[in-house]
Formats: structure tokens, C-alpha cells, sequence
């Protein structure tokens, strides 16, 4: 009997460990196969798009930094991510602390109407946004992206950054006020600190955003010095001719930021889901 | 404390003074004139590196007078929509720009933004281009885009799988064509690449346009798509998917319809002359024995060829008479045979302005024989029906293919997307 329940809870435990094998395996195969691919030639990969190299295209690579010119697309990128996560996260922690911590009339309307932006498709802002940006004189440049960046994710910011500071007990800024915190103290040193989480988890969401947004960096700018990776990877297409293996090899020098970010953070982003989530 | 007051107002009158200076004009020099030319002729296309070379020759040139800035746009789609939400909102997207003239961005007319080119141009001007070129692009008497890059959209036929089943030459007719394809079905070779992905289902989208052109003329699209000859274009087309293609034509895309036929997984293929520009292309050891034709006889239309406005030029219309005389000025050069020359002899790419030239390369030189070789020409269905309606073309035929829809409710579903 004690042998049967040993066999029974082993296979069950080999069964288990297939199943989150095999579960790993999807979840890795797309990486994989792009990493694969982007050693081949075009050739390999129209007649057989799951082969191995014959020989190492390591010339792919190269290709793509100089042919895409990456390195300044790549700087661009970090540029406009780091400061549009800034700026959505400076504006955003402010606005989400006066929606969860003060109480005043039109609050709740107030909230909704700045959470409802997540129901909007950003292409539904295109034109408008395109106009503000040329008649602004911002056209092509890279405050453009800021700016737009920063705004689109304003709505997930404040949903997330707002439900985690509402999990924060009343009695501490009860007590910081009894030992003569004001307002902005009450903000800088208790509320700002404890939603770390909250707001790195929106800060996540916004850079990711940033790093792979394509359609308003293509819409808002015009040349090398402004434009983004993004549309780096977009130059091995033509209107008609396709160089994937060059194309691939710039799509996993694109994804290395956001992997050592994720690899870095993903603690406090987990963290900050989870607890926004449950406490929310 | 006399000796800081002096120092600021100094600085103050430097100032003003520099900041007075900037707005001045020395009258003995003329401002540059900088045009932006969104450019697709960039990255990874072949015509790239010729465009590139003839701007920076242009600039060379007119060095202190005009300058002509190459802003790339990379993605197509993207750059198409970037076109439409200028326009939308009130703005052209760039001096120069290209667009693809169909019944969808023909709507662009509508817009005085655009430079009607019938104002600016004289007949020596106008002579240098294939003059059907350029009655296609004038719409309503108003020239508001050039036609600049042309393309036929022929089959192809990989000769070295047709001689492994005994075929020594192109089909002449439908029925040698069928048989062919049974004698390579036989052989365990696909005989067509077609395909029902993408946004245009791109390559069945050429074959469906030649039997529809074969069997209801150069005139066709003029027709209700519920017309008889669309209805059995589509029968034959179900076929061509259903018995003699790949097994995953259903949802395959551009990438794997022409991966097949360069893997020689398949023997004939259609797209357009770009396509034999591929390095990929020309490594593979059928290379040389490629023919490119026309469709066999298939109904009352003969030797006729499928022919599309791949790219048309568009400028913004100005009241700066200098700026419009430096885009004029541009695009002359950018028009003229040598330029034009130029950049066919690198891209293998066609043209709508006439010139002498004829690639070297056997297989780009044959559709240069099979264009002049055709009696007549007619667009293929997006050229002359536009995206939308192609888009609806594409989810269809699908459906088609896998027997959920008739031939006859596959044109009227499309049909319904055809604004009349």
C-alpha cells in the first residue's frame, strides 16, 4: 500500500514536472527560435524556417548596427524611455495620491475619467496628437515621444499607482500628521516611499510601452536623430523585399534593455501587481 | 558697484544686438531652399543606394540653393497610414512624397495641399513619360501625383521542374497548363505558390486578376464583381488553391508563397520585377532557368499582361514660388533619363519614364520583353479596386478555398466592399 502511494506520488510529481517543461518550452521557443534565426541566412529561413545555421551568420549582427544605425537608435530609446518614465511617474504619483489619500467632491468622477483613457485606443489619438506636435514645433524631435509617451500612459499609472496608495493604512498618516507633517511632507516622506512597488510596476508598464511603441515614433518623427529602435528594425523591410535574418538579428540586440530590466526589477514588479491586485 | 551696472548693460546691449542681427537678411545672399522628401526608396530596398547617390549629387550641385533632405520611411504600412493622418490633419507629410495610386489614396486628390503638377509642368516634361502612366494618375483633369516606379505582375515558371516532367516550354493555353501542373502533381512537385494571408493574399491576388482580365477583358473591374467573369475566376483560382498549390495555402503569407518557390518546392510563382532582385533569388540553382510570361490562353482576352502604378510622386502645393521652382526643379532631375537610368540599373526596378535602358541580367531583361510584348494592359484588382476591397478579397478567399463559401457568394461578399 505505502509502495503503491510512493509510485502514485512519484508519477504524479514526473507528471507535474512535464507539464511545466513542456509549458516552459512554448514559453521559451518563439526566443529561441528567433535566436537561431538570426544566425541564418534568408535563404535557410524561407525554404526551412526551422533549421539550424549550416554556418553562423555572426555578419547579421554587425549588419544590424550599421545598417540600422542601432547605437543611436538604441540611445534614443533609453533617452526617451528614461524621461517619459519619469515624467509619467513624477505626474502620476502626485495625482494618484490626491485620488486615494484626500477627499473632496468629484473624486470618484475624477478618477474615472482619468482611468477611462485605458478603454481608448492610442490610434484613435493620432491625428490630434500629430497636430498639437507639428503646431507646437515639436515635430521630429525627440520631447515629442516624451511627452506623448508620458500622457498615453497616464491612465494605467494613476489605475495602478492609486489602488496601491489606497492599500496604505490611514493610522500612518494619522500619526505623521499628529508629529506635524504637512501636506507635501505627508506625500514625500510616508505615502511616496511605501508605494515604491505601486509606482515601479507603472513605471515598468510605461517604459516597456516607450521601448516598443512603433506607430506615433514612425507618425511624430523624420529622421535618424529623433526616431527610435523600433522603426531601426523596420529598415529591413522594404515595400517589398524582406531581410528577416538581418531583421532578427536587430530584434535581439533591441530586447536585451528589456530583459536585464525585467531580469533587475521583476522583485518589485511582481510584487507591486500582486499587491495593487489584492489590496486594490 | 557702478562697474557691475556697466558689465550688465553691456551684456544686454550684446544681446539685443545679436539677437536684432538674427532676424536681418544680407540681401547679396539667397536662403537655401531645404526639401523634405519622405522617402521609401530606403534600408533594405533596392533602389536605396542609387536614390541616395543622386540626391547627394543634386545637393552637390545646388549647394547653397536648394537642399534635398532624405527623411526614410522605413515600414510601408506605417509610412501609408503616416500619409493619411497628415492629410487628415491638414498637413502634408513631408515636400516629397510617394504614394501608391489606387482607388483608396486617389481620395488624396480631394486635397489642395497637393501640388497640381498639369500647373507646373511643360511639354517636354510631360513627353518624357509613358503617357498612359500619366492619363492613369490624372484624375478629373488634376495631375496630383507623377508616375514614377511601374511593375508587371507575370508568372513565373521554374523551366528545370518543368523539363523533369517532360514540359520544354511555357504553357500556351489553360488546358497544357493543367496537364503540366498534373504531370508535376505526379512528380510530388507543388506546381503553384498561392497563398490567402497577408492584408492582399498577394499572389493568388495576381492570378485571380489575370483570369479575370482573361475572361471579362482589360475592362473588368469596370463590372459588378457578381459579374460572370469574376465568378469563374474564382472557380479557377479555388482550384489553383485547392488542387494544384502547397497544402498550406490556406493563411500562408507573401514570405512562405515565395519561400516555397525558392526552396524549388514549387514551379510556377507571379510577382512583380523586384522580386528578381533577390540575392537569395539569384543563389538558387534554377536561377537561370526562370521564364517569365504572361497567363496561357485562358478566355477571350489574349496576350495581354497585368501591369500596376507602383509608386506615384506627390509634392506639397506652395505659395512660395522659390520653394515650388526648387520642387519642380528636383523632381525634373529626379525624372530625367539619366537619373532614371540610374536607378533601374541597380534595382532592376521599371519606370514610367521612357528610357533606352534594358538590364543585363536575363531575368530581370525579360519583363522588360514581356512588357513590351503585350498587346494591352490591365491593373490587377488592388491596383484598380483598391485596399479595402482587396482586404475583403484576401478574408474571403480563404472561406473559398476551404468550400464554406460558393464562387457566387465569394463575389458578392466582395462585391459589398466596392464603393460605387
Amino acid at each position: 500500500m505505502e509502495k503503491r502511494k510512493t509510485i502514485l506520488s512519484g508519477t504524479l510529481h514526473l507528471l507535474k514536472w512535464i507539464l511545466l517543461l513542456f509549458l516552459l518550452s512554448l514559453a521559451l521557443l518563439p526566443i529561441v527560435w528567433l535566436m537561431i534565426s538570426s544566425l541564418r541566412t534568408n535563404l535557410e529561413l524561407q525554404t526551412s524556417p526551422f533549421g539550424w545555421p549550416r554556418q553562423f551568420q555572426w555578419v547579421n549582427y554587425s549588419k544590424a548596427l550599421h545598417m540600422a544605425s542601432l547605437p543611436r537608435l538604441l540611445l534614443n530609446s533609453v533617452t526617451v524611455a528614461a524621461l517619459a518614465v519619469l515624467i509619467n511617474t513624477l505626474a502620476t504619483s502626485m495625482a494618484s495620491f490626491i485620488l486615494a489619500r484626500e477627499f473632496f467632491k468629484g473624486r470618484d468622477v475624477l478618477y474615472t475619467i482619468f482611468t477611462a483613457g485605458v478603454l481608448i485606443p492610442v490610434i484613435s489619438f493620432m491625428v490630434p496628437y500629430f497636430s498639437l506636435i507639428t503646431k507646437s514645433g515639436l515635430y521630429n524631435t525627440l520631447t515629442a515621444l516624451v511627452l506623448v509617451y508620458a500622457s498615453v500612459n497616464i491612465p494605467v499609472s494613476i489605475f495602478l499607482v492609486t489602488a496601491f496608495m489606497k492599500s496604505i493604512p490611514k493610522e500612518l498618516e494619522e500619526a505623521a500628521i499628529i508629529d506635524g507633517c504637512g501636506f507635501f511632507k505627508r506625500f514625500s516622506t510616508i505615502i511616496l516611499p511605501l508605494s515604491r512597488s505601486g509606482i515601479v510596476t507603472a513605471a515598468t508598464f510605461c517604459f516597456i510601452y516607450s521601448w516598443n511603441e512603433f506607430v506615433m515614433a514612425m507618425l511624430l518623427t523624420s529622421s535618424i536623430e529623433s526616431r527610435t529602435v523600433q522603426l531601426g528594425i523596420k529598415f529591413f523591410t522594404s515595400q517589398f523585399i524582406t531581410d528577416y535574418a538581418g531583421m532578427y538579428a536587430a530584434v535581439v540586440i533591441t530586447i536585451i534593455p528589456s530583459v536585464v530590466g525585467y531580469v533587475l526589477l521583476h522583485n518589485k514588479i511582481i510584487g507591486g501587481l500582486t499587491a495593487g491586485g489584492v489590496k486594490g | 558697484m557702478k562697474g557691475k551696472r556697466f558689465v550688465v548693460m553691456a551684456l544686454v546691449l550684446l544681446i539685443m544686438v545679436g539677437l536684432g542681427a538674427q532676424g536681418q537678411k544680407d540681401p547679396g545672399v539667397a536662403k537655401e531652399v531645404e526639401l523634405r522628401w519622405a522617402s521609401i526608396w530606403v534600408g533594405n530596398d533596392s533602389k536605396a543606394p542609387a536614390v541616395e547617390e543622386l540626391v547627394a549629387a543634386y545637393n552637390a550641385k545646388n549647394e547653397g540653393r536648394i537642399k534635398v533632405v532624405i527623411e526614410p520611411q522605413p515600414d510601408y504600412n506605417a509610412y501609408e497610414q503616416k500619409v493619411r493622418t497628415s492629410l487628415a490633419a491638414g498637413q502634408v507629410p513631408a515636400d516629397i512624397f510617394t504614394i501608391k495610386l489606387n482607388p483608396t489614396t486617389a481620395t488624396f486628390y480631394q486635397s489642395n495641399l497637393l501640388m497640381d503638377f498639369n500647373k507646373v509642368m511643360d511639354g517636354a516634361w510631360k513627353a518624357t513619360f509613358d503617357a498612359p502612366s500619366l492619363a492613369q494618375s490624372e484624375i478629373d483633369g488634376v495631375l496630383r501625383s507623377l508616375p514614377m516606379e511601374t511593375a508587371i505582375l507575370p508568372l513565373w515558371f521554374n523551366m528545370d521542374l518543368l523539363k523533369k516532367v517532360g514540359v520544354n516550354e511555357v504553357p500556351k493555353t489553360l488546358d497544357d497548363m493543367f496537364a503540366t501542373f498534373d504531370k508535376l502533381k505526379a512528380a510530388g512537385i507543388a506546381p503553384t505558390s498561392q497563398m490567402t494571408g497577408d492584408t492582399n493574399a498577394w499572389t493568388s491576388m495576381i492570378w485571380f486578376s489575370h483570369f479575370a482580365v482573361a475572361l471579362g477583358g482589360p475592362n473588368v473591374w469596370d463590372k459588378p464583381f457578381t459579374d460572370k467573369a469574376f465568378v469563374e475566376a474564382a472557380k479557377l483560382i479555388k482550384r489553383m488553391i485547392t488542387e494544384y498549390s502547397t497544402s498550406d495555402a490556406v493563411g500562408l503569407g507573401a514570405g512562405g508563397s515565395g519561400g516555397h518557390f525558392l526552396a524549388g518546392r514549387t514551379a510556377v510563382f507571379s510577382n512583380g520585377p523586384w522580386y528578381a532582385g533577390r540575392a537569395d533569388l539569384a543563389a538558387t540553382p534554377f536561377y537561370d532557368s526562370i521564364r517569365i510570361a504572361g497567363l496561357p490562353d485562358a478566355g477571350p482576352t489574349k496576350d495581354f499582361m497585368i501591369s500596376r502604378l507602383q509608386a506615384n510622386i506627390c509634392a506639397a502645393a506652395t505659395k512660395d514660388k522659390a520653394r515650388e521652382e526648387a520642387i519642380v526643379d528636383f523632381l525634373k532631375f529626379l525624372t530625367s533619363k539619366d537619373s532614371i537610368t540610374k536607378i533601374a540599373e541597380t534595382s532592376g526596378a521599371m519606370f514610367a519614364i521612357k528610357t533606352d535602358f534594358r538590364p543585363t541580367v536575363d531575368l530581370k531583361r525579360q519583363f522588360f520583353i514581356v512588357a513590351e510584348g503585350a498587346k494591352a494592359t490591365a491593373s490587377d484588382l488592388e491596383a484598380a479596386l483598391g485596399a479595402e476591397v482587396t482586404l475583403e478579397f484576401a478574408q474571403q478567399l480563404g472561406a473559398l478555398a476551404l468550400g464554406r463559401i460558393s464562387a457566387e457568394e465569394f463575389c458578392a461578399l466582395v462585391d459589398r466592399k466596392i464603393e460605387r
